[in-house]
């Protein structure tokens, strides 16, 4: 279990610090990830993508829920993915999170925005277009073409 | 939603979480039922945590690890006692066979806690291992630079030279470090005359509270006159006012007899 979280803390840390912004906060959220690991061991399978991969969405998804300060909205098996990034070793993921890094810098700064109040600030679709005064579709249209375009960019 | 499968704007939102609740419950319902859909919410699940991954790797909080590990071995201890730990329930499916689990995650817990309990101890004791080591170096080399010390103070071969100004004729010096908290007293002396074969100096340590002078030891100086009394046995915590020598017989005296051949006062405080 220390080797897992060696391995991982950090990263989970980090996703969590970057939604929380509260280093108390955050090291909360991932020491509740972890702990749910460690009393239910067989929530993740290997058969359901990378466990780091797993872990920064679990860490993102209570970070968000921290924020809203309401119970999880998933229990930990409910987190089904499917990764085609290959990051077994530190080296690869270091080498894929400057390839994703890149390709999201490289987004209209709109779909930037977007996906930022989205899966950062854990804002609902209208929340979002309240906030930036856009419509309902093109909020939606936004955050999907990002994800596409960070798809594409990471299978070539 | 439950014929049609879910778009895929929907898609991202909802594994985002960033669908208003309201349309939550049918694209629910449709995952439940549809296969294609949850394959493809897998793939977004992908897309997301690549986003997630790509952020700015931040060190951990100070104590993180081992917090971690001490709520570990609490929730360990709590398991051991039949208490259930104060977390929010994650065991929404399956109960039978996580019943099962938990029972040999127990004794994994149970095994992996002795085991970072044995870890912890072996760090300490080896941290612990290492300053006494350290601590004993240290005091060997003081041990050995004191003794160097003196050895060269107390070396019958050493060559005692006092300086003086040029063209001065050497006159008889003697030069006394105390430490009346433990009573030490390193004395040293040069040019002294030398004497008859039944007499000898006498050193005196002339106390600050108007006591008579204690015997600070016997003693006669070699052919160049230099002479050395190192740590003569003296009480303890006696302040001194003034050093003396005198000539007294070769087994020395009770009392300081006069002339007094060197005397040397102790500088008073701020001298």
């Amino acid at each position: 279990m220390t080797e897992l979280f060696d391995q991982y803390s950090g990263m989970v840390y980090s996703v969590a610090l970057r939604v929380l912004n509260d280093p108390g906060q955050a090291e909360d959220v991932m020491q509740e990830i972890f702990f749910q690991v460690w009393r239910n061991p067989d929530a993740f399978v290997a058969g359901r993508g990378s466990l780091g991969a797993w872990l920064a969405v679990m860490a993102r998804n209570r970070a968000i829920d921290s924020l809203r300060r309401r119970r999880p909205t998933d229990s930990v098996d409910d987190v089904v993915l499917v990764s085609q990034a290959d990051i077994g070793s530190e080296v690869e993921r270091n080498r894929m999170m400057e390839k994703v890094r890149g390709v999201l810098k490289g987004l209209p700064p709109e779909q930037q925005k977007s996906v930022e109040l989205a899966f950062f600030e854990g804002l609902t679709h209208s929340e979002i277009a309240a906030r930036t005064g856009d419509p309902l579709g093109t909020v939606k249209t936004r955050i999907r073409s990002a994800l596409m375009t960070l798809r594409k960019a990471i299978g070539a | 939603m439950q014929d049609e499968h879910i778009p895929q704007e929907d898609m991202v939102l909802y594994a985002m979480q960033a669908m208003d609740s309201h349309e939550l419950a049918a694209v629910r319902l449709h995952l439940d039922r549809c296969a294609e859909c949850r394959r493809a919410l897998a793939e977004v699940n992908g897309d997301l945590a690549l986003v997630a991954m790509s952020v700015e790797p931040k060190r951990l909080p100070e104590g993180a690890r081992q917090r971690f590990v001490e709520r570990l071995a609490a929730d360990a201890e709590r398991a051991d006692k039949g208490v259930a730990a104060p977390v929010v329930s994650i065991a929404t499916k399956k109960p039978l066979r996580r019943a099962v689990v938990w029972i040999g995650w127990l004794a994994a817990a149970a095994s992996l806690l002795f085991a970072f309990s044995l870890e912890q101890k072996v760090r300490v004791l080896n941290d612990q291992l290492a300053q006494q080591q350290q601590a004993a170096a240290q005091q060997a080399a003081a041990n050995a630079r004191a003794q160097q010390v003196l050895d060269v103070l107390t070396a019958s071969t050493a060559k005692r030279v006092l300086l003086t100004a040029a063209k001065t004729k050497p006159e008889p010096t003697g030069r006394a470090v105390y430490l009346a908290e433990n009573g030490g007293l390193v004395f040293q002396a040069n040019d002294l005359a030398q004497l008859a074969q039944d007499k000898a100096y006498e050193l005196w340590v002339i106390p600050a509270n108007g006591q008579a002078p204690i015997a600070a030891g016997v003693f006669r100086p070699d052919a160049a006159g230099s002479a050395s009394v190192v740590l003569p046995p003296l009480p303890k915590g006696i302040p001194a006012k003034a050093f003396g020598v005198t000539i007294e017989k070769a087994a020395g005296s009770a009392a300081p007899t006069a002339p007094i051949i060197l005397m040397g006062a102790v500088p008073s405080a701020g001298e």
